[in-house]
């Protein structure tokens, strides 16, 4: 049934392949497909993907580093395949521990990787346990319990239908109950398939209704949880209790139920003096170590506290930091500590040097990851661009999108001057129909570039010409006829104006849209001021999707790059630049940081991540 | 009359000198001998120490790594699994690097590391960060067969590498492999050398003409080769050699790899 398996290395060994009966086709191409666009992007939460008419799930071993990959037809739904990756992976990981622990890829290179028996075996396996899970079959009538009831018991009658009426209140409740007792007990559980199996319980009508809950709540609890069975008693009046809406508690420090006056250290009281506040001074404790990242501590065997060298094993590896690791170092830590007899002195101390140790790796973690981001994908080089345009005779069109008075207009200007000081002729295509002194704003423009750079010098022709045909006609008509007079007079650059338009307004984001879907510039830029804050992701979100929806083609433009402007209003609040980047995937392309035509400038990466950090 | 002026004008330009090194004799001799014996014996540890600190710590010493670097999908891992062991490995883009030793095919047999760093866009520039001062020698791989169409990524990626400051400090030796030779469309070395100048020659101008940061620091840095002549490879102070090589080798996966222009170069560091 799968199409191929492979476990290859990070570092790009293929130490394991399977490829399913009757399969010709390398997988190669899709692995790839796989890799550059989730684990390397990793945006997507969940582990698979779709590659033509593959469906890839992965799984990443980060201890010893590898990546194991399952392939499958698209159209065929199966279900034992997750759990069949993590089978795989922890047999092949028992078995080649002693080679793969071994630091240097010589043994990769040199082992030859032999898994063929156990993979079919575990293959076996897996498609057998999917195929017990087939449906239950319907049961007859005779076997049901109504056909065991006597008929007076279900004729309605006033006390009857309060009776069966409190029954089925009792039902909606245990339902209700059993989930939440769960989600109350811990976080090892996991909530769809408990709330799967108790609706399929309560298809069980009748007057035992009560009993067959809690017997079957038992039974689960008994499979499910660590947690011992006389629990589960405790937990049973509860559904007696009439149901009212649980008061919402907003959690302050991301703890539920812990009230202010726990949090409260406003008296002078010394924490020796009530065995109260010590319990709330190691829970902040643990508060604070886990929001900084406890999980450091845990070596690389999961649950170890190995006391300092704990830490440092810890802290040498590179694991990702994940909720399920931080829980078991959470727990063990906090029964080491409630061991001690000094607690409370020893706690504080080590809170103050966990946290600095912890806090400049972290620190230094999140900065490489900031500059990962803003580092631009692909190359961010206009001017070469543009001769490569000049070379096949075609003028080279950037078009400025974006909301109202972000500094569209200025910026145009700016990177005008910019091309013309390089040397090259600019159109400037005034697609603003809208606004009130947008062309003659555009006109000013050109007749001062004009007189900084007169045309005797420029060979005669002025450097700079305006495209404008007045106000209030379609604005993507006029681009059109500009990019067709460049081209007529082999202008190097055409630059187009838009109107600025909020987000939300659907016929002006068709209109920008068509505008782009019809003449086809070379770059689309976004043009967003530093200032703007969360609205940059909702603005670049519908933006893109504006774009993605209304053109013809299936490889519709979207936006390529960012301008980012009016920079020299923020210091240090540089959030902007990270969400925008982010979110988009796109480069940064300039930074506007003045109103003159020389304040343009290009973004450094790390410059703009160390003035985020500092702050 | 002017002989007596140029000899008076001579002792004029003496004298102001003379009385100075006689005090400085004098006092010298008036010393004691062990103090100036303290004095010699000082100036010559800061010496020593100087002189052993410069060379302690010129990289050169240091460094004993050799990169592969490359384009995805160049096949910087198979000739990495190649030069190794000689093993034929299916390979898949590789997302952090791998290292070994690597024992070198000339008489004094001498080992350094071999590195192989991943050459996806997003991960390149931390990774040649991490290693670019330990490198003694960089071996660029290209994709022969599918060089027209990448030649401005390639040459971007290797502008960046030369423009480098720390690897124009160090100037390890560069080595272009034009690999995938085995595929009937791949280009010759001498035709990629050509085509990748002629690339860098208005690479260097487009990006000497970039906007500087935001900050002040200069967006293009220094400038390749000599002004005014068209850019060469022999320009560069480091030094650039082109070789052929094949990891797949012709006979397929179970040949040897036709890497003996590459092996014979990295023999001769």
């Amino acid at each position: 049934m799968l199409d191929f398996f492979t476990i290859f290395s990070k570092g790009g060994i293929v130490l394991w392949c399977f490829q399913g009966a009757g399969v010709t086709e390398s997988f190669t191409g899709p692995v790839n497909a796989l890799i550059r666009s989730v684990i390397l992007q990793e945006r997507s939460g969940n582990n698979s993907y779709t590659h033509e008419a593959l469906s890839l799930k992965y799984k990443l071993d980060n201890e010893f580093e590898l990546i194991f990959v399952v392939g499958f037809q698209k159209i065929l739904t199966l279900t034992y395949v997750d759990k069949f990756i993590d089978d795989v992976q922890l047999h092949f990981r028992d078995r080649y521990k002693n080679e793969l622990e071994q630091k240097g890829s010589l043994k990769l290179l040199n082992n030859s990787f032999e898994f063929g028996n156990e993979f079919k075996m575990l293959l076996r396996e897996a498609e057998a346990s999917g195929k017990a899970k087939s449906p239950a079959p319907m049961r007859s009538f005779k076997e049901s319990e109504k056909s065991q009831k006597t008929v007076k018991s279900m004729i309605e009658t006033k006390g009857g239908d309060k009776g069966k009426e409190q029954s089925g209140k009792k039902n909606k409740n245990t339902k209700k109950d059993a989930p939440a007792a769960e989600a109350a007990k811990g976080d090892q559980v996991k909530a769809p398939p408990t709330v799967q199996k108790v609706t399929v319980e309560n298809g069980n009508q009748g007057l035992t209704a009560d009993e067959i809950m809690l017997k079957k709540r038992e039974e689960f609890f008994r499979k499910h949880m660590a947690a011992p069975p006389e629990k589960t008693s405790s937990k049973s009046p509860k559904p007696q209790k009439p149901r009212e809406k649980p008061r919402r508690v907003w959690d302050i420090s991301g703890k539920s139920g812990k009230s202010t006056k726990t949090l409260d250290y406003s008296d002078s009281r010394n924490g020796e003096d009530s065995t109260n506040e010590g319990e709330p001074n190691q829970d902040v404790f643990f508060d604070q170590v886990s929001a900084v990242g406890l999980c450091l501590f845990s070596s690389k065997k999961a649950g170890g506290f190995g006391g300092m060298f704990g830490m440092l094993k810890g802290l040498v590896g590179s694991k990702n930091l994940t909720q399920a690791d931080m829980e078991p170092v959470l727990d063990k830590m906090r029964d080491h500590l409630i061991g001690t007899s000094s607690a409370k002195g020893i706690s504080d101390q080590m809170s103050s040097y966990v946290c600095l140790a912890v806090a400049s790796t972290v620190k230094q973690a999140l900065q490489d990851s900031l500059v990962q981001i803003l580092q631009p994908k692909r190359r961010v080089d206009i001017l070469r661009d543009v001769m490569d345009a000049q070379i096949q005779r075609r003028p080279f069109v950037i078009t400025f999108c974006g909301v109202n008075g972000v500094g569209k207009s200025t910026n145009l200007a700016k990177i005008s001057f910019w091309l013309i000081e390089n040397g090259f002729t600019v159109l400037i295509a005034a697609c603003d129909t809208f606004r009130a002194g947008a062309v003659e704003q555009l006109r000013t423009h050109q007749r001062r570039l004009n007189s900084l750079h007169p045309p005797e010098k420029h060979g005669g022709r002025p450097v700079v010409q305006l495209y404008e045909k007045g106000y209030g006609k379609d604005a993507a008509g006029i681009a059109m006829e500009a990019i067709a007079y460049a081209r007529n007079q082999s202008f190097d650059v055409v630059l187009v104006d838009t109107a600025g338009r909020m987000q939300d307004n659907a016929p002006l984001m068709t209109a920008l849209a068509k505008l782009i879907a019809v003449n086809m510039p070379d770059l689309v830029l976004f043009v967003g001021e530093a200032l703007v804050g969360n609205e940059a992701v909702d603005q670049l979100v519908k933006f893109n999707q504006a774009l993605a929806d209304h053109s013809m083609s299936d490889k519709p433009r979207l936006i390529d790059g960012i301008v980012l402007t009016k920079f020299d209003t923020i210091d240090d609040k540089v959030g902007a630049a990270i969400s925008m980047t982010y979110i988009t995937g796109q480069p940064i392309v300039f930074v506007g940081t003045g109103q003159t035509y020389n304040d343009l400038r290009s973004l450094n990466a790390r410059a703009v991540v160390s003035a985020l950090m500092k702050a | 009359m002017e002989a007596a002026e140029s000899t008076g004008r001579e002792n004029m330009e003496e004298n102001p000198f003379e009385p100075y090194m006689e005090t400085l004799r004098q006092q010298l001799e008036d010393q004691d001998p062990v103090f100036l014996i303290g004095i010699i014996v000082a100036l010559a540890v800061v010496v020593i120490t100087c002189v052993f600190l410069k060379y302690f710590l010129t990289s050169k010493t240091v460094c004993s790594a050799v990169l592969l670097v490359g384009l995805c999908d160049s096949g910087k891992t198979l000739l990495f699994s190649r030069l190794l062991s000689g093993n034929y490995k299916r390979t898949q883009t590789s997302i952090t690097d791998s290292s070994a030793p690597y024992k070198a095919k000339n008489d004094k047999g001498s080992t350094w590391t071999l590195i192989d760093l991943p050459g996806h866009d997003s991960l390149r520039p931390q990774y040649l960060e991490k290693f670019k001062s330990a490198a003694r020698a960089i071996v660029f791989v290209v994709d022969s067969a599918i060089f027209q169409k990448e030649v401005r990524d390639v040459a971007e990626f290797l502008y960046v590498l030369l423009t480098d400051t720390v690897i124009c400090r160090n100037t390890p030796l560069l080595l272009v492999a034009c690999n995938k030779q085995d595929i009937t469309m791949a280009k010759s070395a001498k035709l990629i050398q050509q085509q990748l100048e002629k690339e860098l020659n208005t690479l260097r101008v487009t990006r000497s003409a970039a906007l500087s940061s935001q900050d002040g620091s200069v967006g293009g840095s220094l400038f390749l080769g000599k002004k005014g002549k068209d850019f060469e490879f022999s320009q560069l102070p480091m030094k650039v050699e082109f070789v052929e090589c094949s990891a797949r080798g012709s006979k397929g996966e179970d040949g040897a790899a036709d890497t003996e222009s590459l092996e014979l170069s990295l023999a001769k560091l």
